[in-house]
């Protein structure tokens, strides 16, 4: 299928869900590079900066795929919107914290990521279907990292385990957020661009976490996210401070090229 | 902590060469820095990720550098000589030249 092929109000979805997905991918990549030089041990440094810039290049593509239906630029969607205008999940407005944070919400937004690029594989809007099918090769990877040090926090002792379980309650309502705040799932799946609404995506991502957590006796997500504002555009400091630093460049000139 | 040597293959039919080392606290992180390190550029097809431990550590020179002149054991080395003595033989028989073929 051709964005041709797509109506106006299913092509404004796909538009939506791609702005969504890719600004989820940046602003994450962002956050974990802020752990470069600082992370807990020289190898996990270069591993999770590594992580981090795999995310980017996923948001790279799919500002690409959203260039390519809409026009424009992508580069100029990446860095030229103002904070507001950003639409990646609540989940993503905290910044790095500490080590125990950084790792649960990884592990949050990594296991919502892959029940949303399973929903997608199969897409019939072909040039997601490949992307998607690429990014999942490189999630996969990245989640088995993340459920590794997931493990080691959980019992690797009372401090540890305490860190862990706080980060996990404080940021399970915003989690259920990479999920939601998207408009026009149904048309989407009316089209076969997406397997199932993000309803469903939803409850297959938490039914799938359910026996992990349980079996490290981990917190599990309360029964729903947050009525509003799941996807801005209310941020608060701590994005507005990332996104001062990740435009920095591109605002001195924005006319230079690299 | 335990350190680890990777060694890593660059293209399929190459030789598993030394590529260097990590410290990791097991297996399974050892192998995820290993992808990082020595994967992460699409360098590599294939990497052995061994515990330093494990690694049989012969550096004796009794077993190694043993002292006597072992240049016979050497291809080049055997030649040389022979190639020597060949000469003295030519020399020997008024053929300074070695013959043409």
């Amino acid at each position: 299928m051709t964005a041709q092929a797509l109506d106006t109000s299913t092509r404004t979805a796909l538009a939506d869900l791609l702005l969504a997905m890719a600004d989820d991918e940046f602003v994450l990549g962002f956050w974990d590079s802020e752990w470069t030089g600082i992370a807990p041990l020289l190898e996990e440094d270069v591993a999770f900066a590594s992580l981090a810039q795999d995310e980017i290049g996923h948001a790279q593509a799919l500002y690409r795929l959203l260039a390519d239906l809409d026009g424009g630029d992508p580069d100029a969607i990446a860095f030229g919107r103002r904070p507001e205008e950003y639409r990646h999940a609540r989940l993503l407005d905290h910044p790095r914290t500490d080590w125990a944070f950084s790792v649960a919400r990884r592990f949050l937004y990594d296991t919502a990521d892959a029940a949303r690029l399973d929903a997608l594989v199969a897409s019939a809007y072909a040039p997601l279907a490949e992307v998607v099918a690429k990014m999942r090769r490189e999630e996969t990877y990245h989640l088995r990292h993340m459920v590794a040090w997931l493990e080691r926090l959980a019992t690797g002792g009372d401090q540890p385990r305490a860190r862990l379980v706080a980060a996990l309650e404080r940021l399970w309502p915003d989690a259920l957020c990479v999920l939601d705040g998207v408009e026009g799932d149904d048309l989407l799946v009316e089209a076969g661009v997406l397997a199932e609404p993000l309803a469903d995506v939803r409850r297959r991502w938490l039914a799938g976490l359910a026996p992990e957590l349980a079996r490290l006796g981990l917190p599990g997500p309360p029964p729903a996210a947050p009525a509003v504002g799941c996807r801005g555009p209310d941020r608060g400091g701590d994005f507005r401070w990332l996104w001062e630093q990740f435009t920095m460049v591109r605002r001195s000139d924005p006319e230079a090229v690299w | 902590m335990q350190v680890w040597e990777v060694f890593r293959r660059e293209r399929e039919g190459g030789a598993m060469q030394h590529a260097g080392n990590l410290l990791a606290p097991d297996a399974e992180l050892a192998s995820h820095y290993a992808r990082e390190f020595y994967g992460r550029r699409q360098e590599s097809v294939r990497l052995w990720i061994v515990p330093r431990a494990a690694i049989l550590d012969l550096d004796d020179p009794d077993l190694l550098q043993p002292p006597f002149d072992r240049s016979f054991k050497k291809p080049a080395g055997y030649s040389t000589e022979i190639k020597a003595k060949l000469a003295a033989a030519r020399s020997r028989a008024g053929a300074a030249e070695e013959p043409k073929r």
